[in-house]
């Protein structure tokens, strides 16, 4: 690739944390994605464990889910809103008929979404810190980017995820935007160890990595769990970026000849 | 002259219900060859398969089989690089509602890959061009339809293409806002040479724009050709109108070589030839003869519109959104 067409490549990239970011800052509701949800979930729950006067080891197990479920929640929806953008301004046939490659699209969503999530992390550690005494950054800082690194890449998957549906059912795939997060939260054990799920939902968690970060960040907290988790994690990370990647192709063809692309810019 | 477009037996069915068991056939084996630098109109009633054939043409919707070939490149296999060199405007213009207009080119300049430098030049350059200057800073969704239609075309030249594709860039346009948008189609093409293909409804449109038209009805091309083309293939004939005084005997009418049909109303009588200019003179020389004091003679061309009209009887209009 010449120099030429890397920058021509980055400016592409570029192009979809641009869009975002500015739609960011001139929606006010954007705020509520980043600072009034997060908080009010996170206080919701956190107030509950002093009510039920858990101990600071279970405060924090559950503290950790909180803060990764909104990590997560805030990343994946700016993947999400690169189509989903277009798919309410009905300019989706504007971004297609130029050429760019499913990569850039979702790689510079997601820097915009990893920012994003960041702030709301930092706001949310500092909250724990000062309103329930728990030390996130107990771990050290090589766990805890790892932590992050896995949380975002999660996020991607998700994003990417809505992309893929919203490709295939239009409008009807808006609220996977929403609820698959939901869905995982369930799952992977956010409030409680998987253990306690029935079966098969214990299978399912463990081929979703979130299971895998969250056991990996809890055991530093005395939570110990056997195994190479984060190999576990990003390893299914890696399968399923790969799996996407090619989904993702797949179904942008299949919109190209089902005409869903015009169809949803009418 | 090179050939920019070439299209041999496009064929599209578009499925709905469930597992596509809904089929509707929209084009049925689609030619087409459009040259460099040409402005080709394709022109058809509402439902004959305009939009999905621009569709097909421009990379944003693949055909169940037929090739097509853009500027030397094979349109199913070599999509991304045929983005490259084309780009297009439709009528219903729909960009990103909360960015403002620069910004919504600056984004679209992203997407092209030009440089801030570039992007920037260009983006003012192309506001200028499209009298958006005052606008600049208003957000899509507070912009006119005229407006919207303006910033669509902008959008459209930003990365200078080679094959500009128009979907009824005037559709819902009042008449002095249209004018203004096909002058400026018609000077952006002589200035830069592109090759525009668009499809509409306005036969004045086409019949100012284009170096050669094709008609499609029912997703089939009737027949390609100049404004002039069409209207002799039609053989509607040319209209006569006479003003006159006395009597005009219907005998001597009906007599005459070249009369298609006529019809006498008070003292005006419209006649239809064969050919115009040739069959005036006779006339005028025989009505006279017969009594008839001819005092105002107009002959009038078939119009495009009439041409239209003559193509487009018993299609059926109600096909579905793909138009």
């Amino acid at each position: 690739m010449s120099l030429l067409n890397l920058q021509r490549g980055l400016i592409q990239i570029w192009a979809f944390g641009i869009k975002n970011w500015i739609i960011t800052k001139r929606n006010v509701f954007s705020l509520f994605e980043i600072l009034f949800w997060p908080v009010v979930g996170f206080f919701s729950v956190g107030l509950l464990t002093n009510f039920l006067e858990l101990d600071a080891d279970m405060v924090g197990f559950i503290l950790i889910g909180v803060i990764s479920m909104s990590v997560i929640q805030v990343c994946q929806i700016d993947v999400a809103y690169v189509l989903l953008y277009d798919l309410w301004s009905k300019s989706l046939k504007h971004t297609f008929i130029a050429p760019i490659h499913p990569f850039q699209l979702i790689l510079g969503s997601w820097l915009i979404g990893v920012i994003r999530s960041f702030v709301v992390f930092l706001l949310l550690v500092f909250l724990s810190t000062f309103a329930f005494g728990f030390n996130f950054l107990k771990p050290g800082l090589g766990p805890l980017i790892l932590f992050l690194l896995g949380l975002f890449l999660i996020a991607a998957l998700i994003g990417i995820s809505v992309c893929i549906l919203v490709l295939l059912f239009g409008y009807k795939a808006e609220v996977a935007a929403w609820s698959i997060t939901s869905l995982m939260a369930l799952i992977c054990g956010i409030y409680y160890p998987i253990s306690i799920l029935p079966s098969p939902l214990p299978e399912i968690a463990r081929v979703i990595p979130l299971t895998y970060f969250l056991e990996y960040f809890r055991s530093f907290y005395g939570f110990h769990h056997g195994g190479n988790l984060l190999g576990w994690g990003f390893g299914q990370i890696g399968v399923y970026l790969v799996l996407e990647a090619v989904l993702f192709k797949i179904v942008l063809h299949r919109a190209r000849r089902t005409g869903i692309l015009i169809k949803l810019s009418e | 002259m090179a050939l920019t477009i070439k299209a041999e037996g496009i064929f599209k069915t578009f499925r709905s219900g469930w597992w596509g068991r809904k089929q509707k056939l929209v084009l049925k084996g689609v030619d087409l060859q459009i040259e460099e630098g040409e402005i080709f109109g394709i022109l058809g009633p509402n439902g004959a398969g305009k939009t999905t054939l621009l569709s097909i043409l421009s990379t944003l919707l693949l055909p169940d089989r037929g090739k097509i070939g853009i500027l030397g490149m094979d349109g199913l296999q070599d999509g991304h690089r045929i983005r490259e060199k084309v780009n297009s405007s439709s009528g219903n213009a729909n960009f990103l509602w909360s960015l403002t207009v620069r910004e919504n080119l600056h984004f679209y300049g992203r997407l092209y890959g030009l440089t801030r430098n570039r992007r920037e030049e260009k983006v003012n350059a192309l506001i200028k061009l499209f009298n958006l200057e005052e606008h600049r800073d208003a957000t899509f969704d507070r912009l006119s339809t005229g407006m919207k239609q303006r910033l669509s075309l902008a959008k459209s030249l930003l990365n200078d293409p080679a094959v500009l594709f128009l979907d009824e860039p005037t559709v819902g346009l009042d008449p002095s806002v249209s004018i203004m948008i096909r002058e400026q189609v018609r000077s952006i093409q002589k200035e830069r040479g592109m090759t525009v293909l668009l499809t509409t409804h306005n036969m004045k449109e086409a019949e100012f724009l284009c170096n050669r038209i094709a008609f499609l009805k029912n997703g089939e091309i009737l027949t390609t050709g100049t404004a002039e083309d069409l209207k002799r293939m039609v053989r509607m004939g040319d209209l006569i109108k006479l003003e006159f005084m006395g009597t005009i005997s219907e005998d001597e009418l009906l007599r005459a070589n070249g009369v298609i049909n006529y019809g006498i109303s008070g003292n005006l009588c419209e006649i239809i030839v064969d050919d115009g200019e040739r069959r005036l003179g006779t006339l005028i020389a025989l009505l006279s003869q017969s009594g008839a004091q001819i005092i105002k003679v107009t002959l009038g061309q078939t119009e495009l519109e009439d041409v239209f009209i003559e193509f487009a009887k018993g299609t059926d209009s109600d096909m579905g959104v793909w138009d």
